[in-house]
Parts: structure tokens; sequence; C-alpha cells
């Protein structure tokens, strides 16, 4: 097999882990500081996908509709986490984690219905930015623009947040909110304010995602179900609540992906449950997790 | 704790309660069809093909002097959901017959319901040969679509054309219709062109979000050319991803598409992001140069005007004839009796917009093939269309 | 709360349980086809709630042990041509044994942590149904189970003019009793006490020298031979097996279902399968967005009726009681 194959296919199963750290880092989030899957994060993605979506054809003569409707779209899927966290969610917060899951759930079911009304069942799609329509070959592999950008904005979104939770006092608010909430709160800080920062900057994150996936792939009723196990699968991998856990799982998903593919073509995406299951047996709270009991 | 037993008493009582009782004023046409998702770019233009015949029959006074209905339910394409809404329409909308279903997951788990509940089966467009298999087979499913193996068997002899071809790669959906396609297609090729290495198979799923890996995968295998069945909503994301990978250039566009994604739907969908120059099908050409028979041209005129559509669709003929056929059936029979229908169906001849099909006694199918040709660009429509559109049933390409 | 059934003088479930035998006689197919699907779903709710209500624990991947007895009761009977008889035996063995294997990495860990495995755990049982195409006819699922050889029942008296789905209602409804009789017989055992004490306070349990995780285990699996149970009458009720029974969003219906009537009672979970099942089939006449509907639902039970049906008619009984009780003294 040609090395540069195996650099294309290397480059592939990367572009992947990426798009899906972009998802999964806002999941991962979440749960490190508040303990719960948000099951809405696939719809918070989806609706960030219609929206870009929406914007890109009210602004169809602009050259840069397509960046302004990512961010519009993430800033308005932001400011609808916010909303749903400060009305509904917050009062959830003291009680079972069924209770928190099934809050989750329960958007699913009415966000995916909502875009359903909003938007209709039909498969939409936006066109790549034109900047970025071309690609480049590396070693006999044609590398389009926008994977390049998206393998460059992970690493970017990574550090950045990580720059945040460690150097600034928010974060270490955050951080601390994770350990400890009823300290933090007794020490005087605004837990409110924090958990709704979170959830806010989550949700940015979902929107962001869900937008910049549309020039790739098709809009369509479902992607939200779907890709919450995508990310539920990395932020399994990676160590439920770690960080860097989330991003360096995503790195591995992709890669088992693609090389699974190519080695066994009819298993194809068997292959990152395979990878899953076997890092439950050895180590159930992740590659990157603490043993919780 | 006695209160709520009151409760479950008050539950079963309900149960009890009759919902909707029979209408036998209409003939009930049960019509799940995938309305959402990636296979709804088929779907829909199915079921709009499906109303515009049920329009038509109705105009002139029904069947038997029955109207026609239709209870359109959307199945998703998903097997599980189809026979759900199936058992409903015909216990609780007393439906009297099926037609519908998109895909070949859906259409054999729909034909064990038809045929417990004796109700007759017409599937419009799913192509498994499994659906009417000597195992599967039964009085009540008829099926009007192609079938796989004609589907292989033409896309192998189009693919076997291209001389200098050595290569032979194949992507399809991984459930019975792109199994049994590219098994047929397979088996062909190789009795074609015993040169040829098949060098690569990938089987993405149904409604496959992201194809990347297996667009990476195959080219790495380097393929001349490639037999593909992806269709529908999931074509269009193949096509938007390999295309910048630069995948159908590394083939040379000799990619051969079982999978009608040669249906103006599917062109309108992809617009200019479509991958011209390959090679794939039609039910209906639409846009047909040369000899186009007068009835298709009128057909489609009639389909734009109740559509409110300017161009039409590749799709609307299949639910079209799939009802005109089932009306022809009842009116043969002089009954709406499922067991009598179903009998009268047999060797039917009845008439489609692109010609005379005949169920086959033995099979229950039409034995039907399809349009082939290369996508190309057109300057009269802003999406791609079949170049001298050719009618290819089972035997191989003559010229 | 496990209340002991007594001080009951009507025994309400024995004439539910009667009434709901006449329904092939005196309701249309449908009704029937209403009636299995009750039946199912309220023993696979009832198995959730031996976990969820019962132990205290959160499995958000219960569907696996039902889809697994869904595809081994399916390929027995439709592959293997394998009797009813051992097969439905078989299905349950089967979940409990995948409920062993899973449960004992699951077990190991708490609270959400313990939800989150059980997912992950279901999940890799889904894409294995998904994809083991040779044998669980993978995204196609498995379609034509055959219904079991209910042909002894003519022989039974007033049984000989049943269509064969009503037959397989009975038969269910028949199963399904006798599953819940032993479930609330499990329930009001002393081991079923035992998993209630851990729920309220797991440290005071393994302080007092039970081993908690193994007693959660012996739950787990009791639960998922049950689930596994229900799936396997359900593959035959739907006259198939498919890969979607197992994906996750199914495990948040049952769940529904379970909080809807009430996680407390023993009965909560049957009163939620009816009246979800019932308000489905309602709704759906009405409107497409029925997930919208139950989603809303699902909001307004968690905010303002934890306790679901029965524990709302419950307090409400009680509230009534105290009232009337407060009079009578007056």
């Amino acid at each position: 097999m040609p090395a540069s194959f195996l650099f294309g296919q290397f480059l592939g199963g990367l572009t992947t882990a990426m798009f899906l750290f972009l998802i999964a880092s806002g999941l991962s989030l979440v749960f490190g500081v508040m303990r719960v899957l948000n099951f809405a994060h696939g719809s918070f993605y989806m609706l960030g996908a219609y929206l870009a979506w929406q914007v890109v054809q009210w602004l169809t003569s602009s050259g840069y509709g397509f960046w302004i409707a990512v961010v519009a779209a993430a800033a308005g899927v932001a400011i609808l986490g916010g909303v749903i966290e400060r009305l509904l969610f917050r009062h959830l917060y003291g009680r079972e984690e069924l209770y928190q899951l099934l809050f989750t759930y329960a958007l699913v079911l009415i966000l995916g219905d909502a875009a359903k009304a909003i938007w209709g069942t039909q498969q939409l799609s936006v066109s790549r930015p034109a900047i970025l329509a071309g690609g480049v070959e590396v070693f006999h592999t044609v590398l389009p623009f926008y994977n390049l950008f998206i393998m460059a904005l992970g690493p970017a979104v990574a550090v950045g947040v990580w720059l945040v939770l460690t150097r600034s006092t928010a974060g270490r608010l955050v951080r601390a909110a994770a350990l400890d909430r009823e300290m933090l709160a007794v020490l005087g800080a605004n837990v409110g304010v924090i958990y709704t920062g979170m959830f806010v900057a989550s949700s940015f994150l979902a929107g962001l995602s869900g937008a910049l996936v549309t020039p790739i792939q098709s809009i369509v009723p479902g992607m939200d179900v779907e890709i919450i196990v995508e990310a539920f699968i990395v932020v399994v991998i990676g160590g439920l609540g770690s960080f860097w856990g989330t991003f360096w799982g995503s790195v591995l998903y992709g890669q088992v992906l693609s090389f699974g593919i190519l080695i066994f073509p009819s298993f194809s995406l068997f292959s990152v449950f395979a990878l899953m299951a076997v890092i439950l047996i050895i180590r159930p709270w992740g590659l990157f997790g603490r043993p919780v009991r | 704790m006695r209160r709520m037993g009151a409760l479950v008493v008050a539950c079963a009582a309900a149960a009890l309660a009759p919902w909707g009782a029979a209408a036998e004023s209409t003939i009930r046409i049960g019509f799940p069809m995938p309305l959402s998702g990636p296979a709804a770019v088929y779907g829909v233009p199915v079921t709009k093909g499906a109303e515009l015949a049920v329009a038509d029959i109705n105009a002139q006074g029904g069947v038997l002097g029955r109207k026609l209905e239709l209870l359109e339910r959307d199945s998703k394409a998903n097997a599980d959901e189809a026979v759900r809404l199936s058992r409903e329409l015909i216990l609780k909308n007393n439906a009297d017959f099926l037609i519908g279903t998109l895909t070949s997951s859906e259409a054999p788990a729909v034909s064990t319901i038809a045929k417990e509940n004796k109700i007759v089966f017409i599937a419009p467009t799913a192509k498994t040969i499994q659906l009417t298999g000597p195992a599967n087979l039964h009085p009540y499913i008829f099926r009007l679509a192609s079938n796989t193996d004609i589907e292989g068997r033409t896309g192998a002899t189009l693919v076997a054309r291209w001389k200098d071809v050595k290569r032979v790669a194949t992507i399809a959906p991984d459930y019975a219709y792109g199994r049994d396609a590219v098994a047929a297609f397979i088996d062909f090729i190789k009795k074609a062109r015993p040169d040829i290495e098949i060098v690569d198979q990938q089987w993405p799923k149904l409604g496959q979000s992201d194809f990347t890996p297996f667009i990476n995968a195959q080219m790495g295998k380097r393929p001349d050319a490639v037999f593909c069945d992806v269709y529908g909503g999931d074509f269009v994301t193949l096509a938007k991803q390999a295309g910048p990978l630069g995948y159908f250039k590394a083939i040379n566009y000799r990619l051969a598409d079982g999978g009608e994604v040669g249906s103006v739907d599917e062109a309108r969908a992809l617009g200019a992001d479509y991958p011209f120059g390959l090679w794939s099908d039609a039910y209906d050409p639409v846009v047909w140069s040369g000899d186009e028979p007068p009835e298709h041209k009128a057909f489609v005129e009639h389909l734009r005007a109740f559509t409110k559509d300017p161009y039409g669709s590749g799709w609307a003929i299949m639910g079209y004839s799939a009802v005109e056929a089932l009306a022809a059936g009842m009116k043969k029979a002089g009954s709406t009796d499922s067991d009598k229908v179903s009998k009268a169906l047999l060797g039917l001849t009845f008439d489609t917009p692109v010609g005379k099909r005949t169920f086959n006694t033995a099979t229950h199918e039409t034995d039907s093939g399809e349009f082939w040709g290369e996508m190309v660009k057109d300057e009269h429509y802003p999406f791609a269309i079949m170049k001298e559109p050719k009618y290819l049933a089972q035997g191989p390409l003559t010229n | 709360m496990t209340v002991p059934w007594s001080g009951n003088r009507i025994p309400w479930t024995l004439m539910v349980f009667l009434a709901a035998l006449w329904v092939p006689w005196l309701g249309s197919r449908y009704d029937t086809f209403l009636g299995t699907q009750i039946a199912i779903d309220a023993l696979f709710a009832v198995s959730l709630n031996l976990l969820l209500g019962t132990t205290g624990l959160v499995s958000f991947g219960h569907v696996a042990y039902f889809g697994i007895g869904a595809y081994i009761c399916g390929i027995l009977m439709k592959t293997y041509g394998v009797p009813f008889a051992l097969a439905l035996p078989a299905a349950w063995l089967g979940a409990a044994g995948f409920a062993l294997v899973f449960g004992f990495f699951c077990v190991r860990l708490t609270k959400i942590y313990f939800a989150m495995l059980t997912l992950a755990f279901s999940q890799i049982a889904w894409a294995i149904c998904f994809k083991w195409n040779g044998v669980t006819g993978g995204d196609q699922g498995l379609p034509d189970v055959p219904y079991p050889d209910l042909d002894w029942m003519s022989a039974l008296p007033g049984l000989d003019g049943l269509r064969v789905s009503d037959r397989f209602y009975l038969l269910t409804l028949a199963l399904v009793a006798v599953s819940l009789a032993a479930l609330r017989r499990i329930i009001g055992s002393p081991f079923g006490r035992m998993l209630t004490a851990i729920r309220e306070n797991p440290e005071r349990a393994a302080f007092i020298g039970v081993n908690v995780r193994r007693y959660e285990l012996a739950a787990f699996v009791v639960a998922g031979g049950f689930a596994g149970l229900a799936g396997a009458l359900f593959g035959i009720f739907n006259r198939g097996v498919f890969a979607d029974y197992l994906y996750w969003t199914k495990s948040a219906e049952v769940m529904i279902m379970a909080i809807l009537g009430g996680m407390e009672h023993f009965w909560g979970p049957v009163v939620g399968a009816a009246t979800l099942v019932m308000l489905n089939q309602q709704i759906t006449s009405y409107t497409e967005y029925w997930p919208f509907v139950l989603g809303v639902i699902l909001l307004v039970l968690l905010f303002a009726f934890p306790g679901g049906i029965v524990g709302g008619l419950v307090a409400g009984v009680n509230w009534l009681r105290r009232r009337g009780g407060g009079r009578q003294s007056a």
C-alpha cells in the first residue's frame, strides 16, 4: 500500500475527527460541569445547520454570506440555549439525574418537530464558501481547503477553550463548580451564572459545528439524534467530563473509522463501536477520565 | 390502590371503543412512502404521481362507481416504521389495498403484512429480487419497478463497454437493494469481461452523513471505473463530498449509478454540484430528445400543470402507473376484493406513459428496464440532463 | 414504594385481566392489536421500573435487552424453525445473559456514570444488530417472523373461531400476566426489599454488610430477562425484528412510560404504557407532530407531576381521605 494513500486516509480521518471534536467539545463541557448528558446538544447542532441555511438564503448576494450565516447561527443557538437554561433547566439542578436526562430528551422531541414545522422534511444543502472552494494536492492526495480549515479550527478551539478554563477567573470558577458546587456557592460565587455561561458556550459550539457542517453534509431531519450518538461515543472514549479526553477521543475515533473502513470495508461503521466496547471493558471511565464510583 | 385499578379498567374500556367506522363510499389505498429524510427526494415525487392518478381517475367517476382515496403516510424509509404504518392502515383505517414503500428494506417487510392480511400490495419502486423471490412470493405482492438483477446486468453491460477499464470498484448502501444489485453486477461483469478485477467494495449505510472515509478508501485502491448504487439524498451528500476530493476526476467520470440518479429529481437536488459525465438511469427521462412518444409528452405536461412545477419528475410515473395498474386490476376483476383483484392483476397489461407493461404471471413483476444515458450539462436547464436516453431492459447493450 | 397487596377487598388486577381477555370477542381487530401492544409495553416498562423505581438505577440502555430478546426469538423461529415454546425461554435466558455481562461492567459505576455506561452498551448492541447482515439482516432487519403454532388453542372451548392474531393476543396476555405476577413476587420478597433499601441509602446498605453491587447486578439481570421476554413477544407481534428496536431513543420512550404512569408504584408503568399507546394512536390521527406532543407531556410531567398518573392519583386520594377523615372525626 503506497504511503501517500495511507497519508490520505489519515487526513480523511483527521477531518472527521475535528468535525466531531467541535460538536463533542460542547457536550463534554456541559457534562464536566453539570454532570448531565445533554441529549439536546444534537438538536442544537441541527438548529445551527438549519439557521445557517436560512441566513444563506437571505444573503444570497453577499460574498461573505456563508461566514455571516455561521456566526449568526452559532449566536442564535447560543441565545436559545441560554434561554432554555434560565427558564427551565436550572429548576431541575437539585433533582435526580433521571429527570435531567429526560428533560434534555424532551427538548430533542420538541426541537426536532419545531425544525420540521419550520423548514420542512426535505433535504437542504449549502454551497462551499467561494474562498475555500478549491483544494491543494499534498503527496498525491487532494486536500480540499475547507477540510484544511476545519482541521485548523478544531485544535484552535481546543486550545482556546483550554486557555479560558485554565487562565481566566471565569475558567477557574467553572472548574471549581465542576468539583464542588456547594462549596463554591458557600464561598459567594454565583453558581447560577457559571452554569448559564457554560450552557451558552456549549450551545454556541453546537450551533457553530452545525453551521460549519452544512457545506459538506446535507441537512435532514434526524441528523440530531444521529450526531448525538457519535459525539457520545467520542466523549465516552475520551473519558466523561475530560476536555482533552474529548479531543484525543475524536482523533482516535476519526482514525479508527478511517482505517477500519480500509481494512474491513464490510464492517465500516462498526469499528468505532468496537473501539468503545474495548475501552469500556478496560477503562470504564475512558482514556482520560478519572475513575468515579 | 383501588382507584388505580379503576383507572386500568377505564383504560381497557377505552381500548374497546370503536375507532373510526369503515367508510364504504371510497376505495382506500394505503400509501406508506418516505416523505422525509434522504429518500424523500424520490418518495415525494412518487406520491405526487399517485395523487395525479387518483385525481384523474376520480375526475372520470372513479372505479366501479366509487372514488379512490389515497392514505399517505411517512415511512421514513424505515422497515420498522413501514410495517407499523401498514398494519395501522389496514386495521385502523380499513385500507383496501396497499401501494407504496420506496426502498428494498421496507417493501419485503410490508409484503409480509400484505400476505397476512390478504391485501393486494403493489411496490412501485423497490428493486430487490428477494421481494418476489420464490421464498417470499405470495398471491398479493406485485412489483412495478425494475429489479436488482436487471439493474446489475445493465450496469455491467455499460461498464464492460469501457474497453480500457481493468479495475472496477463498487459502492452501494448496505441493505438488500445495494447488496443484490452489486451481486448481480459482479456476476455479470465477470462473464462479460473476465479481464476486469473488482478492486474494492464499500458499504455505507442508507442515510450515511459522512462518505469521506469510504471515498478515501476507495480512491486508494485506484479503480478505473465504479458501479454505484447510492441514490437520493445520499447521492447528494456523496457527490458534494467526493467532488472536492477529486473522486470523479480520478475515475474519469466512469461511474455507472443504478440508483436513478439520472432522474430529474436527483439532478435538481444537486444543481451545479452534479458530477456531469457519469452514466445513470431513470424510470422517466422527462427531457426526451428524439422519438418521444406523444403519450409521454402529454403526461409530462399534465404532471407539470398538476404539480405547478416547470420541469416534472423522473419518479412521479411510478406512483402514477401503480395507481393506474391497480385501477385496471379492479376494473378487470369487477371488484375491490383483494383475492379477485390479485388474480386479475396476473398477466394484466396496462398503459404507462412510457409504454405498455404486463405483470408476469409467474413472477408478479413487469420485467421492465429503465432509461439509461450519460448525464450532461444543457444550456436550457439549470441541472444535469440525460443525453440520448435509451430504454435498456434485460439484454446487453446493442450499439 | 412497594406497598404489599393487602387490604384490598376487590382484586382489581384480576378483574382487569379478566376484562382484557374479552377484547377479541368484543372489540375489533384493531383493538386486539392495541391490546397486544399495551400488554407487551407494560411488561417492558415494569421490567425497567425494577431498576428505575425499585433499585434506583437509571438504566438508559434497557432497550438492548428488549432487542436482544426479540432477535434471539426471531432468529430461532424464522431461521432455524425452533418452536416458540423453546425460542421464548431462550430469548429470556439470552437477554438475561447479556444483562449479566453488560451489567457486570455497569454496576461498577454509579449515578449518571451508570446511566452513560448502560447507554454505551446498548449502542454497541445496536451496532452489532445493525451490521451483522448474515444473522440479523442488518439495516433491513428480519421480516416475516412466524406466529407460534397456536392450533392447540382451537381444542379449547370457545377459542376455535379466533384469528391467529387474537390467539396470539391471548397468549401474550397470559404470559405478561404471569411475568408481572412473578415480578411482583420478586419485589415483595426479601430480595426486593433489599433493593429498595439500596435505593434509599446505598451507603447504609453497604455498611450493614450487603454486597450492593451484587444485588444491583441481580436486579439488572432479572430486569434484562423480562425485557427480553417482552422483546421476543414484540418481534412476533410486529411480524419482524429490526435494529431500530435497540436505538437509544427507544430507551427514552420506555422510560417515559414508566415515569408517566409513576415509578413509585408497581402498576404505574402499566398505566403509563396503556396511556401512552392510547394517546399515541389518538393524537396521530390529528397531527403528525406526535413527538412534539410527547415532549410537552414529558415537560409537564417533569416540572409539575414527577409522581406520574398513579402518583398524582394516590396523592389526590390521600388528600381526600384526610379531608374525609377530618370530617368524620369532627
